[in-house]
């Protein structure tokens, strides 16, 4: 399984997608952040409370989705890239046990996921505090909060690209998987939690963007108003599960297909 | 002794036995050609003996067990199926250095098989900007990484250039000297003939001979022309004495007989010979009636 492991974990750093995808992740939410930042106390249609509020403060720090979702789309490459490049015939000549293939990405993924959201929340964090600063703000909020929001980052970053790989191992078209992804975190995800408040805080996206900090009306995805989060604990348990469920119904199913 | 053991495979795909009940062995040390035409199905079983595609019905097996089920694959077996499955976005280099991670092969044999394959030069290139001959090197390389005993190549031939082809066959041919089992598929027979001490020849998923080469050459039959004023009574002589002959204009096409036994026969007549020709029915035609055998035999079906 090591041996597995490790050459996913190459496999992810010898082609360039990794690190782009981690770079856009950190520019996407270090402009988010700024832009987000940049209004805070301005007035307006969307209105973001000034920085020197606790309200103000979270919702430049919470801005981070793209990171997330991108976190989650390297995984599927991860997984589906195996089959527009037609690597899968060499992977699984040199490992046949394919669920342990599987069990690799997965693993190497959340290793990139969480590098990604490192560097995703270090933009979305390091803007926040620099326009905080600039303005000769004190913190509203305790340098406690800011690490649980990052680490809240860091975590459902990892989490989501191992989802991903189930994702992409499931649907193999590459495009077709990302689309299935933005569908259900956007669109999905949306009509249920406007339906009904209380199952929002199950769903996996909406539980790893709560697990990232968001609250209700910011950042992207939009959080139902009013709805309760999970406790931190219980966010990245529901994702793990989700991660495992994904994966074994994809282990049993897709994954046994023949490679022509 | 079979290394590779094929016994009663059978595959379908939809409404196509794409391998129909195929059953052959393959002895350690040899190099076997295994030919047909596109469509054949050849790369089918050879994804089947390589656990890559699960048969309907049968079993191949390497060394007495499946591959799938073979400890360290590596040295025992190395494969190349598809030139296009190398990520373009990763050089030749770390290509390599992947395959030997997840194979536990030595790093160190990374550099090695860049030089054995002569791409050494090309080591720090993506593997994007590569000619499908590159790609076809640069998956041999990654075949002999472990050092294999048994060689499995899926036309390795397609897209190489005549040069790259005879490096090929250098290449193979020291493989095999080395002791070595390779099997070959190719759709050309040209290409494995000068390498391959027997051959396989699968058509419509079904095997139609598997031979030693030497065996299928001696079965090529001789034609001898003759070029006479009087081909119709040279004609008539030969037919008696149990050859077939054709005329063709001022020509006789003869078969089933010797250039000396036509020789002798005309003298005997005093007929005039002005020119007399024999021709060997190369090993490619017996391939194309072979093949078109069982085609004829299905259209019939």
């Amino acid at each position: 399984m090591i041996t597995a492991i490790r050459a996913e974990l190459l496999k992810i750093r010898t082609t360039p997608l990794a690190a782009a995808l981690l770079a856009l992740a950190a520019g996407l939410n270090g402009l988010v952040a700024a832009v987000t930042a940049a209004r805070a106390g301005s007035g307006g249609s969307l209105t973001v409370p000034p920085l020197d509020t606790t309200a103000g403060l979270r919702m430049v720090l919470t801005s981070g989705g793209f990171g997330l979702i991108l976190a989650a789309v390297l995984g599927v490459m991860v997984a589906s890239g195996e089959f527009r490049h037609h690597t899968a015939t060499d992977t699984y000549l040199d490992q046949p046990n394919r669920a342990r293939v599987l069990a690799a990405k997965a693993a190497a993924a959340a290793a990139a996921g969480l590098v990604l959201g490192l560097a995703a929340t270090a933009a979305t964090t390091g803007t926040g505090l620099v326009f905080t600063t600039a303005r000769g703000y004190p913190l509203a909020l305790p340098a406690a909060t800011i690490a649980r929001y990052a680490a809240g980052v860091i975590v459902a970053s990892g989490l989501l690209a191992a989802i991903g790989v189930g994702v992409g191992s499931l649907i193999r078209n590459q495009i077709g998987a990302v689309i299935a992804l933005l569908f259900w975190a956007f669109g999905i995800e949306q009509i249920i939690g406007g339906l009904s408040r209380s199952t929002a805080a199950y769903l996996p996206y909406t539980a790893a963007a709560t697990l990232a900090g968001a609250r209700s009306g910011n950042g992207m995805p939009q959080v139902p108003a009013g709805l309760t989060p999970l406790p931190a604990p219980a966010a990245a348990a529901l994702l793990t599960a989700t991660c495992v469920l994904i994966a074994v119904i994809a282990a049993a199913t897709t994954v046994q297909r023949d490679i022509t | 002794m079979a290394v590779i053991e094929v016994r009663g495979l059978t595959k379908r795909f939809g409404p196509v036995r794409a391998v129909d009940d195929l059953s052959f062995g393959v002895d350690g040390g040899t190099v076997t050609g295994f030919l047909g035409p596109n469509g054949a199905g050849k790369t089918t079983t050879l994804r089947m003996l390589l656990g890559l595609v699960k048969p309907d019905a049968g079993t191949a097996t390497i060394n007495g067990r499946p591959y799938t089920e073979l400890p360290d694959r590596p040295h025992h077996v190395g494969a190349v199926l598809e030139a296009s499955g190398i990520h373009p976005g990763r050089t030749a280099r770390n290509h390599l250095r992947v395959r030997a991670a997840a194979g536990r092969i030595s790093p160190g044999r990374v550099d090695e098989v860049l030089e054995l394959v002569d791409l050494t030069r090309a080591a720090h290139r993506r593997a994007g900007g590569f000619s499908l001959g590159m790609r076809q090197r640069l998956a041999l390389a990654a075949a002999l990484h472990g050092d294999p005993e048994i060689l499995i190549l899926d036309e390795p031939a397609n897209g190489l250039d005549p040069e790259g082809v005879r490096w090929l066959r250098d290449l193979l041919r020291g493989l095999a000297s080395q002791g070595r089992t390779v099997l070959v598929s190719s759709h050309l027979l040209a290409e494995v003939a000068q390498i391959a001490d027997s051959v396989l020849i699968l058509d419509r998923g079904r095997l139609i001979t598997h031979s030693p080469l030497a065996d299928l050459m001696a079965g090529t039959q001789q034609t001898v022309r003759v070029r006479t004023p009087r081909p119709e009574e040279l004609k008539a002589a030969l037919t008696a004495d149990g050859a077939t002959a054709r005329v063709a204009a001022d020509r006789l096409e003869v078969s089933g007989t010797t250039p000396e036994r036509v020789g002798t026969l005309a003298a005997g007549l005093s007929i005039p010979v002005f020119e007399m020709t024999t021709q060997a029915t190369d090993l490619e035609d017996m391939f194309f009636t072979l093949t078109a055998a069982t085609a004829g035999k299905e259209a019939l079906a």
